[in-house]
């Protein structure tokens, strides 16, 4: 070695052991380089790539495509359109105040609020504009910009626009149901998202993928029940007799009387769900479903129904009524004026209070309270629908006779306009119920039997009676058809007792009498312009929506094509409020 | 690399072998061979590690290959000036010791002239120079080579003497250390004053001495970490990066996945992810990591052992030298491979999170224009060493 010819002065002043110490040291110091470079390649892998992985492996989801709505004839009720969300990561985006300039006008933003989101530089993700149209998003493509990317979403699109929007509902952002059907179906409308687990640099492009990709299960499509033409027919005269009444808010619903399916539900005020910007609760609000009121007298008939049911009367039974107060207790209740003795028929045409009284206190409280309870009151309804409510119908039990007696025209407890028009497909039918639906039926609904169906039959004439010409809602006729129905002007709870100028104004009816076919069940809520009877605001938007509903549906007439008798002025029956 | 160990034999009875010469070669073989693959491997892997970053970066104008142009003209310039250094005889290096290394501190010292010294990411290390950007720091590795071997050797008969031998060099390298620490440049200050040390200690320097200093070094280097900020923000990322993984530790915690998703093979050449924008200085500091990545544990294991090859062929060149009572070369070739080793070990120590995180490359592989054509003409004075080593053994003047 190296040691084997040295010179002994020179070994004295350079000793090589220093320099083989050096030499040493240097090798300790790789030597520990190899046990880390073992350590952390061969042993400590695991641990090391499971933190890689959370920072390069990301799942990208893959959208299912939300199902389309449908109404009963495949009409498009809402869509999903493909969009795309602009989003940058600001610390990445290098661009020249002219390409900037370009990015705002593609955008179509003011470009200091771009600037504003661009200069986040702490941020990783900025959304610049969400839900472009996919030739707009090519034009911001096209300015190829690094650090600006675009990702691939739906839009909800609703083609009805206002006219369907309580039903519909509407979706977020991310495409979930928020309201109505939308949000009733939401699991099976919107099916489930796939995904890619991939690995993406730091700037988020793709790099590969890891794992096999799992293809979205797509939503299914759903078929409503609505029929678009009824849809809008009920809609635009809702809207006509809101604004002409000048009220508050409005409601209408349309049962098939056959099959249980809702063809039409509106409310006013209504939002145009393409369009959400300054959304108010009031506009939101589904009345039809989810608010509950005192109805008043379109209540009468299921009480009057159970006493002829129960043969507690007859058709024939006449009750005093005048002279037009009566009292239960150290309470009086009154009809509007005197109208002397009145069979069941006429108490239901005149819509009497103190006949109706009568009548309920010869019923067992528990057996009208059974009668509501079975007709659908005071449960929420069987209809897969967010936020529809029971109303509410107190135990039988706390029933003081004056109360079974107002309960019997509809005070005291509170019901659902959807839960009124339900009721009334037991006259409307042989005297039982049967569930609704949002979803197309595919054959005749099965009923619960209610009252007897020659009761029902009697109902039925009385109920026809009431809006003919005679009775409370002449206004309420259809030409060509034989039409059924009862009005409600129930006074408006205010505080602790009940307002003498806010009404709201209802009635419910079905046509053709002969082989009922739909049920109209409309409400006026408040209307200002000086009439406030259910005949006089709700009977003509019954009257012109069934007329042409039962035309749209070709059902064959069952009364002579002539006018309608109209009562003068002075003959007008007016209901008990 | 028979030849090569046969040739080894014939010089000095290295390793061995039969003494029976057919043939001297005129330079090591085996060094060239080396340090020509090192290169050629960081070339790739500088392009590999770079490609992603280059074409993502608006100032490299989105050129892929931008930094693979410049490390080809860094490895070009650098062939060169090797060559030109291999002619300068090693008496000639000792004479022009001492100017050259004023012109280095001069060097220091303009770059710190705001104006003529340009800083990237508040490090004040290069003097822009038209084609290239100079860094004086890099030159200063080589020069303090030289010129501690020259002193060494001029003051051989005080070196045991604090006062006489050890002093004027301290001061030196106090001011020069002052110079580095205000780029700042602390990899480089690391660098120069153990090379200084190590220089004299091997010429012969009070070993009670010098182990005392090391003591006395280790103390003021801990109280430097702990009086700057800048700096002890680089201890703390280093002592555990995963407490501060998104922050201080960022850096480092990419890198040790990097090794950890190398595993034995690695994920092959050009499939690093973590140089996906990852990992910040992939293609200069943290080379390694990417190597580390992409062609695993062996690929680690070979570049190591080829830089120990070449550190261990310098102190043996060196030992050789003064074998042949050539004092100033022995002192040069063990000077260049000690800044080799200890720069290489530093820089993958802090790769593997052993170190704390300096501005140091990779001999003879990261990408900068200053490190590459310091590194070639370093290795080009060790070979001219080893070349006069072997005239003087065929009896041939030096």
């Amino acid at each position: 070695m190296m040691n084997s010819a040295p010179s002994p002065v020179l070994q004295l002043r350079l000793p090589l052991w220093r320099s083989r110490m050096m030499l040493a040291f240097v090798f300790a110091g790789f030597m520990t380089l190899v046990g880390r470079a073992v350590f952390l390649q061969a042993w400590d892998t695991d641990f090391l790539q499971q933190k890689g992985k959370s920072r390069t492996v990301r799942d990208i989801e893959i959208p299912a495509y939300r199902g389309k709505i449908t109404d009963r004839n495949g009409e498009i009720l809402a869509s999903s359109t493909p969009v795309r969300s602009i989003w940058a990561i600001p610390d990445d985006v290098k661009a020249s105040r002219d390409q900037l300039r370009d990015l705002a006008r593609a955008l179509d933003l003011p470009v200091d609020e771009l600037d504003k989101k661009l200069g986040d530089t702490d941020r990783e993700f900025v959304y610049l504009k969400r839900q472009l149209p996919p030739e707009e998003a090519e034009k911001v493509a096209e300015l190829n910009l690094p650090g600006v990317f675009q990702q691939r979403e739906f839009r909800r699109y609703y083609p009805a626009g206002e006219v369907a929007a309580h039903v519909l509902g509407f979706t977020g952002m991310d495409e979930n149901g928020q309201e109505g059907i939308e949000l009733a179906y939401q699991q099976s409308l919107a099916g489930k998202n796939g995904s890619r687990r991939v690995v993406k640099d730091r700037r988020g492009n793709i790099v590969e993928d890891v794992a096999g990709v799992q293809a979205p299960r797509e939503g299914k499509d759903l078929a409503l029940s609505i029929d678009s033409k009824i849809q809008y027919l009920a809609y635009s005269q809702l809207k006509q007799a809101v604004e002409l009444h000048k009220a508050k808010a409005g409601g209408i619903v349309i049962l098939d009387v056959k099959t249980g399916e809702v063809l039409a539900l509106a409310n006013l005020p209504t939002f145009n769900p393409n369009n959400r910007n300054n959304l108010t609760g009031q506009q939101l609000r589904n009345r039809v479903l989810t608010d509950s009121f005192e109805p008043g007298s379109v209540m009468k008939p299921f009480t009057i129904s159970l006493a002829l049911d129960e043969g507690k009367i007859t058709a024939d039974s006449t009750f005093q009524t005048a002279p037009g107060r009566y009292k239960i207790g150290t309470a009086t209740i009154s009809d509007s004026h005197a109208m002397g003795i009145l069979n069941v028929s006429q108490i239901i045409e005149k819509s009497s209070n103190i006949g109706t009284a009568q009548i309920a206190l010869k019923l067992q409280r528990e057996d009208m309270w059974n009668m509501f309870n079975r007709s659908g009151f005071g449960t929420a309804p069987q209809v897969q629908f967010p936020g529809a409510v029971g109303g509410r119908v107190r135990p039988a039990k706390s029933w003081r006779p004056i109360e079974q007696a107002t309960m019997g025209y509809g005070y005291g407890l509170s019901v659902s306009l959807l839960q009124l028009a339900r009721g009334y497909t037991i006259f409307a039918r042989d005297g039982d119920i049967i569930p609704v639906t949002f979803q197309k039926a595919e054959g005749p609904a099965v009923g619960t039997q209610i009252i007897a169906p020659q009761v029902a039959h009697m109902m039925r004439g009385m109920l026809e009676l009431a809006a003919g010409p005679h009775g409370t809602a002449p206004r309420a006729q259809v030409m060509g058809y034989r039409v059924a129905g009862k009005t409600g002007t129930a006074h408006k709870q205010e505080g602790n007792g009940y307002s003498h100028d806010k009404y709201r104004a209802s009635f419910v009816g079905f046509a053709p009498v002969s082989n009922p076919r739909l049920v109209v069940a409309v409400m006026i809520d408040e209307p200002s312009d000086g009439r406030y009877y259910g005949g006089d605001v709700s009977g003509p938007v019954f009257s012109s929506v069934m007329g042409a509903a039962l035309r749209a549906l070709g059902v064959a007439p069952d009364a002579p094509m002539k006018p309608i008798v109209l009562p003068s002025a002075a003959e007008q029956v007016r209901e008990n409020t | 690399m028979a030849r090569t160990a046969s040739l080894r034999g014939a010089i000095g009875g290295f390793g061995g072998g039969t003494v029976a010469p057919s043939r001297f070669a005129d330079y090591d073989e085996g060094l060239v061979w080396v340090s020509v693959l090192l290169l050629l491997i960081g070339l790739v892997m500088v392009y590999s590690a770079s490609i992603a970053f280059a074409e993502g970066s608006s100032f490299t104008g989105h050129r892929p290959q931008f930094f693979l142009v410049r490390h080809l003209i860094s490895l070009g310039m650098g062939a060169l000036a090797g060559f030109a250094a291999f002619q300068v005889p090693m008496d000639k290096w000792q004479r022009w010791a001492l100017p050259l290394f004023l012109l280095g501190v001069a060097g220091l010292v303009v770059v710190l002239i705001p104006g003529l010294g340009r800083s990237v990411n508040g490090a004040r290390r290069w003097i822009p120079l038209g084609l290239m950007n100079v860094q004086p720091s890099e030159i200063m590795k080589l020069l303090a080579v030289l010129y501690t071997a020259d002193y060494t050797v001029r003051k051989a008969a005080v070196m045991h003497s604090l006062k006489q031998g050890f002093m004027p060099m301290a001061i030196a390298m106090i001011f020069i250390g002052w110079l580095l620490l205000r780029e700042p440049d602390m990899g480089a200050f690391v660098v120069v004053v153990t090379i200084a040390m190590g220089i004299m200690f091997l010429g012969g320097m009070n070993a009670r001495l010098f182990f005392g200093l090391i003591v006395v070094l280790g103390v003021s280097f801990t109280l430097l970490i702990t009086f700057s900020e800048y700096r002890r923000i680089r201890v703390i990322g280093f002592m555990n990066p995963w407490d501060d993984a998104f922050g201080k530790g960022y850096q480092l915690s990419h890198a040790l996945i990097a090794f950890g998703r190398g595993e034995w093979f690695g994920v092959g050449l050009g499939g690093s992810v973590e140089k996906l924008f990852y990992l910040p200085e992939a293609h200069t500091d943290f080379l390694l990591a990417v190597i580390a990545e992409e062609l695993g544990l062996v690929g680690v294991l070979v570049i190591i052992m080829m830089f120990f090859w070449l550190v261990r062929r310098a102190f043996e060149i060196g030992r050789q030298a003064l074998a042949l009572e050539r004092v100033f070369p022995a002192l040069v070739a063990q000077g260049i491979g000690l800044w080799l080793g200890v720069q290489t070990l530093i820089n993958m120590g802090v790769n593997m999170g052993l170190l704390p995180t300096k501005g140091l490359t990779l001999p003879l592989m990261s990408f900068g224009g200053s490190g590459i054509l310091m590194n070639c003409v370093a290795l080009a004075v060790l070979l001219r060493v080893d070349y006069e080593n072997r005239r003087l053994m065929r009896g041939l003047k030096s």
